[in-house]
This record gives structure tokens, sequence and C-alpha cells, in this order.
């Protein structure tokens, strides 16, 4: 069968396409439309699967979308009533997003693509994020655990999957916590009140929580309370999500927590107000672990299964989910590459080939490579009509080349093969650098990535080689694999690997196995014996604002711009001309 | 042009406030128009017009950190910076740099014909506020500096219009000209439309939902929070909307 699943409307639209139960293509609307998180209706994207695979929408048996609009429809009406009189200025607003297009996905899937409507088909949020996590993942039989800030009524739900290759595959979702109540909408209302942009700026909450401690957990924990059941609650006093479109905190967190964040001002932990800022945010990251953390631990008791696949823009939170393996005793813990909104797509389209359709499972290639290919002849036009020196070389002189020029302190981008589904760079679309200086992480930060300057990079490091220089709990590795958990680095290594090393001594690792990315593994380990250690620095190939770079003319244009040494796509360099770049190339007329 | 609306200019510009949320609009327009900019030189196939764009996208991405400069350091001079916007986004057309232009779906033509109206707009605009912003030299200098290269940008997009559709180049500055026009219509309609529904979409608020909303609290009342059991939708064949 040939199902494309598509997710859109709210944030990070995406689409992917399954062949006969495998993933052939997926691509987030932001890589092609080059709008950072896109939420649009991803007809580029579409279109793209549909060409890579050489079909035309007619030729697909089913279009399934990642949640019930109608549903979703529910849950805002309900909540606009729940909240009268004070919900009168969201009503327009919500109205008129729901009712003007958000309502009509069938019909907006049907004009666009030109597919019959009863070929269009829904399914659960939280269940498109359950399969994305589970039908991708190789275990045959695991918990489930999906968290996020709200999909139709769900925000997180437990349940358990089994699956057989060749055989039937069964999510079945077993409870839920509904909206208001949510662990995701919770970290945004921090992730605000910091200064933050929601759906974006979590990644920061995380990092600057290793500044800070965790004094205000108590307040925090009054916040966010157990219920009898095991589940959890907000106290909706200090939270406007469900009350207001643009506010996700009430005056009642400010009197707690103080003023927010300017976000305009950079925040700067070593003042007292920078700290305070830390303090709050590793409260809200402390909280959230022990929620997590329990309501993994009950899962494990519940089910006695081994292995959790856990789902939803929470399970970004790569903090939380190495504390889940360490205290839930699950002994191997599976975040897809894409756990967000826009892996939704992907698993809505597994979902129905295995469930709604009833065909048999088929184990999924493990790696995210999923979009557009790089071609190197593009480049190599570009970087000719500049007159940037590129050349091919053979993949012996580029190793070495390239390992000779990061050990000097040169910064690289590299480009390989097919980018990357959802919001990590893993290995094909990554600016690379020497991680034992603590300059380069400071340049980057400054200089290329235009980021704050307390932002920690990830190392990329051979599967076999991790144990060596991080502490990894068992399954931490599995973890690693996508770059979804955070863990101390040796003691004896933090200061070889000062770029890398946050500073409570731990790294978002990315344990890299040879059959995933052979080229970057080659590179690693050629580092590894010339200097010593096979650890690069390895951060998305985009600028602060943009979107990770798809093809080889933005690859370049980021070269460019971002002041990078030296550029490689596949076999091709492209070495940076200092001279030429500043006087010649960027001439005005 | 810019005497007429020169009382208009002086009252906006005069409060401080209102002069710092502009620079930091400004800035997120110009980070904006960079970002499109260097968008159209990945696309472009000519390498001089390349070039040209690239050049033009780091001028906008300096500008920016410009605006964003002196706004930071008039907001930092406030006790009260007020809201980040205005009632919409409050910028008129020379203000709005490229205006949500989808680069791609642009003939080079009629992309040069925008950025050279636009940049057009923009010079006129910002010599405007440069007449009425004696009383703050720091700004005043910033916005000179940005519209002299403004100016340049004019020039290089019509000396490239030229090159590169010869014959197209007046046809095309109009189509853009009236497109800017049918622009601005439709933005002044969507203010208009969103404040109708506005008002009858809070008129039916307040006169139809209050029975329905006094029965959907009644049932929250009667449910605690904590775990619900999902519900089965195998019935409808598991694909519906509900």
């Amino acid at each position: 069968m040939k199902i494309l699943g598509i997710s859109a409307f709210y944030h990070d639209a995406a689409a992917a396409l399954t062949i006969d139960g495998l993933p052939v293509a997926a691509v987030q609307e932001e890589r092609l439309s080059r709008s950072k998180n896109d939420p649009a209706f991803p007809l580029r994207a579409i279109t793209w699967c549909l060409d890579h695979a050489a079909l035309e929408p007619e030729d697909l048996d089913a279009v399934i979308f990642y949640e019930r609009p109608a549903l979703k429809f529910d849950r805002v009406l309900m909540t606009l009533l729940r909240g009268f009189p004070q919900s009168w200025r969201i009503f327009p607003q919500a109205m008129k997003n729901m009712v003007g297009e958000k309502l009509w996905v069938r019909g907006i899937i049907s004009a666009q693509l030109g597919v019959p409507a009863k070929r269009i088909h829904f399914t659960d949020h939280h269940l498109s994020h359950a399969a994305a996590a589970f039908l991708t993942a190789p275990t045959q039989q695991a918990a489930i655990l999906t968290a996020d800030g709200v999909g139709e009524w769900a925000t997180l739900t437990v349940g358990q999957a089994r699956k057989r290759s060749g055989g039937p595959a069964e999510i079945s979702l077993l409870r839920e916590v509904h909206f208001p109540h949510s662990l995701g909408l919770f970290y945004s209302a921090f992730t605000a009140w910091l200064g933050f942009p929601v759906n974006e700026g979590e990644y920061k909450v995380m990092g600057l929580a290793a500044y800070g401690t965790p004094r205000f957990a108590g307040e925090v924990r009054h916040m966010l309370h157990r219920t009898r059941d095991g589940a959890f609650a907000l106290d909706l006093g200090y939270f406007d999500h469900h009350r207001a479109a643009d506010a996700a905190y009430s005056h009642r967190f400010v009197e707690l927590f103080g003023p927010p964040r300017d976000r305009f001002e950079p925040i700067d932990p070593t003042t007292p107000q920078g700290r305070h800022y830390a303090d709050v945010a590793a409260s809200a990251q402390c909280v959230l672990e022990e929620v997590i953390v329990d309501i993994a631990t009950a899962l494990r008791r519940e089910t006695g299964l081994s292995d959790l696949c856990l789902g939803g823009g929470v399970a970004l939170n790569g903090v939380a989910n190495a504390r889940i393996l360490r205290a839930s005793s699950f002994e191997r813990l599976f975040v897809p590459p894409a756990p967000g909104d826009a892996g939704c797509a992907l698993g809505a389209a597994l979902w129905a080939d295995r469930i709604l359709f009833g065909q048999p499972h088929r184990d999924c290639p493990d790696h995210p490579f999923w979009g557009p290919a790089v071609v190197p002849t593009d480049l190599a036009r570009l970087a000719a009509e500049d007159g940037l020196s590129c050349e091919r070389v053979g993949e012996a002189e580029l190793m070495d080349r390239l390992v000779d020029a990061i050990g000097r302190g040169a910064i690289v981008g590299w480009m390989e093969g097919a980018a990357e589904f959802g919001p990590r760079a893993l290995g094909h679309r990554s600016i690379l650098a020497d991680p034992g200086d603590a300059a380069m992480r400071d340049r980057i930060n400054r200089d290329i990535k235009f980021r704050e300057s307390f932002r920690p990079f990830a190392p990329v490091v051979p599967a076999d080689h991790a144990e060596t220089f991080f502490e990894l709990p068992p399954g931490g590795a599995r973890l690693g694999r996508f770059m979804s958990g955070v863990f101390p680095v040796r003691p004896e290594w933090r200061d070889r690997l000062r770029a890398v090393t946050h500073v409570d001594g731990t790294a978002r690792v990315q344990m890299l196995e040879a059959a995933m990315a052979p080229r970057l593994h080659a590179l690693l380990m050629a580092y590894g014996r010339r200097h010593g250690l096979p650890v690069l620095l390895n951060t998305s190939f985009n600028l602060a604002g943009d979107p990770i770079v798809t093809s080889a003319a933005e690859g370049y244009s980021t070269f460019r711009r971002a002041g990078l040494d030296l550029l490689v796509a596949e076999d091709l360099i492209v070495r940076r001309d200092p001279a030429r770049q500043d006087h010649s190339l960027e001439a005005m007329a | 042009m810019i005497r007429w609306r020169a009382p208009i200019d002086r009252m906006v510009w005069a409060d401080p406030r209102r002069r710092a949320r502009k620079l930091m609009q400004f800035a997120e327009v110009e980070a904006q128009g960079a970002r499109d900019l260097f968008r159209a030189a990945e696309v472009t196939p000519d390498p001089h017009l390349r070039r040209r764009l690239f050049a033009h996208a780091r001028d906008e991405v300096r500008h920016a950190a410009l605006f964003r400069a002196r706004g930071l350091a008039l907001r930092r001079t406030l006790a009260d910076p007020g809201p980040d916007r205005a009632l919409g986004d409050g910028l008129i057309p020379g203000e709005r740099g490229f205006d949500r232009l989808e680069v791609e779906k642009e003939s080079m033509a009629a992309l040069l014909a925008f950025i050279h109206l636009s940049e057009r707009a923009a010079a006129h605009a910002f010599a405007a506020y440069g007449a009425v912003l004696g009383h703050d030299p720091e700004t005043r200098a910033v916005i000179a500096r940005i519209a002299r290269d403004e100016e340049g940008h004019m020039r290089y997009s019509r000396a490239e219009l030229a090159r590169l559709a010869p014959d197209q180049g007046r046809r095309a500055l109009w189509i853009a000209r009236l497109r800017r026009l049918w622009r601005a219509y439709l933005r002044l309609a969507l203010i208009l439309a969103d404040l109708i529904s506005r008002l009858i979409l809070t008129l039916v608020y307040f006169l139809l939902l209050a029975p329905f909303a006094w029965m959907a609290k009644r049932s929250a009342r009667r449910q605690a929070p904590g775990w619900r059991a999902c519900v089965d939708r195998s019935r409808d064949g598991g694909g519906g909307q509900y």
C-alpha cells in the first residue's frame, strides 16, 4: 500500500510516505519552505515525497492526517465554554482559526491533492506519536509513554504495544491525562516566562537549568502536583494557556517568580538576575523529571515490559530521558529521531498501514535519513562561479585533510546523502569542529550560530567508544543513537572535551554506529587515530532562526554567511578564501 | 511626499517607547529581509546577481544589528518599555521590507522590481524619519546611514533589472507597483474583516453561549483531574474525524 502521512496547522508541518509498510520519504515543510517551524499545509513536502517515489497523488491508497480535527474543535470549544466569560478575548481568534481552516482538513487535502475524500483518514494525535516511537523501533514489545503540549484532548498517554515482523502489530493506549493539565504546557509556561519562544525555546530552558539549583522546586510542585491515581494536575491559577491565545502563565505565576525576562536582553547566569532565571529553569526541569520518572516507573511495574517507547515533544528533553532510563528500571528507551509533531506524519502513515489496514509489520530501517539528498555537482557549480577553491578528492585524502583542518581549529560544514527527518543533525547536515577547545564553543555560538553563550554543543562519538568518554547507564547507547539523552562526561576527559561539556559536566552525545553514517564514522575514527580521541563537536548546519540546510545551495549560502572554513558535500570539498570573500564577492554596486 | 507626512512622523517618533518599539520592529523586518535575499541568492541561476543579492542580504543583516542595538539602547533608558507590539504590527508600507515575499514563486524580473520598489519606499520613509529626529541624533544617524544603503540597493536592483530583463523592466515595475497596492488593499480589507468578525463573534459569545457555558462548567466540576481511560475508536473503523 502507498500511504501518505501528514501533520500540519499547529507547528512543524511534515509529510511522510510509506510504500508496502516501509518509509521511503519524510521531510518537514520548513526544510523546503525555509521558514522555521512552518505550520502551513505541507504542500512542498508532499510534492517532494511523491516526486521522490515517482508517484502521482491518485496513486496513493490512503492519506492519513495525524490527528482528529473535529475532536480538537470539541476541546477548543469546551475550553472556551468552561472559561466563560473570561475567555471572551480568545473566542473570536480561536473560532476563526478552527472554523476558518483547521476543521476542514479533509476538504483541504482533497482539494490540494485531488485525492477522493473517502481515501482520507484520521488518527489520534497521541496514537501518531506512539506509532512513530514504537513502529520504527527495533523492539517487539514495549510500554508506550507519549507527552506533549496537547493533541485533541490528551496531553499524556500510557499504553503498551507489540509487533512481530511479518505478523500483526497492536498498539493499545490505556490511559491519558486531559487538557488543560499538560507537562508540555507546564514547561512552555516557563519557556515563555524566560523570554524564549514557545515550541522552539524549550531547549534553552533545559540548557539554562544546568546553571541553576532547583531552589524553587517546592513552589513548582504546588503548581504541578500529583493526583491520587498517580497522574498529575496543574494548579490552573498559575497558568493562562486555557484562557488566552498568547499567554502561557498568569499574574500569580509572576507574583511567585517575579517579572518575566525581557526577551531582548541577554541572560548572563553569572549575575544575580541570571542565576534567578537559571534557578527557576532548574526547578521546572527538576519537577518535570520527577513527574515523568514516576509515571514511567509505575508503567514499568504495571506492564512488566523492559522496553519503553517515548514520543511527543516532551521526549526532546534529553535530561529527563536519561533520568527515566536511570531511575525507572526500563532497560531500553526508544525515542525516535522526530518525536515531535513532525514525526507524527510518519507515525500516522505507519499506524494506518499496520493497524487501520491490518498489513503485516515490517521492520523499519533504523535511521533518520528520509529527506532530500545533497547534489554535489550543484555545489561545484556555485563554488566555481564564485571562484572558490573546490575539488573532488578520494575518501582517504578527504578524511586526512578534514582531520588535519579540524585539528588546526577549522570549522567544517558537512553534507552527506539524504537529510535527517527531525529537529537534530545526526550526521548528514552538521557543523563539525574540535571538541577540546572552549574558545571554539564560544566562537561557534557567537560568530557562526549567533546564539546565546550559555547553550551547550553536542559531541558525536562512535558507539563502541562512547563508554570511554561518557558515563552511560545500561541502555544509554540506544538513547544516544538519535541524540536523545544527556549523560555525564567522564571527569578525566572533561578538560579535553571542553567545547562539548556543559557547565554541569554533561553532554547530549550522539553515539554513532558505522552502519548509520559510515563516512562520518570513518572521519571520527580517523580523527581519533590522529588526535587521540574519536569525538567531534556536532551541531546542526543552520544559523539561528533558519531551518537546517537541505540542498547544496543552502549549505553553500550558510557556509558563506557563517564564515565556515570548509564545506564538504559527499566527496567535494570547498575552502573559504577570506580575502576573496571580504573584497570581491561582497562588493556592492 | 515627505512634507505632508511630517506632522504624523513627528508625532510617531516623539514618544521614546514607540521609537524603541519601531526600531526593534525594523530590526525584525530587516532580518527577515535578509533571509528572503539569501534565499533569492540561493535560487538564482545568475552568478553576478547572486553576488549582488548576497551582498544586499549582508547589508540587511547589518541593518538589523544597527536597528536592534539602537532600539535596545533606547529601551534601556525607559522605566517601562511597554508591549512589544502596537495594534496590528503598526508598520506602514515603506517599513515592511519585502513583505512576505515568496522568492521561489517570483521570476527574476518580478523579484528585482519588487526589491527596487521596496527599497525605494524604505529610502523615502527613512528620509522622512530622519527629518523629524532632530531631538535624537543617535537614532537619526542610524537611520541616515541605513537610508544611504537603501539608495544603493535601489540603484543596483534597477541596474540588474535592466541587465537581466531589458525588455520587461518597465512592465515588471508597473506590475510590482500594482501588486504593492493590491497588498495594501488586502491588508486593509483583512484588518476590517478581522474587526467585523471579532465584533460578530463577541456578540455571539455573550448572547448565545451563556447557557452552554453553564452546562460545560457543570460537567467540568464533575471531572476530577487525573487518569482517564482512552476511548476505543475501532467501531468507526478508526479513521474518522471524531
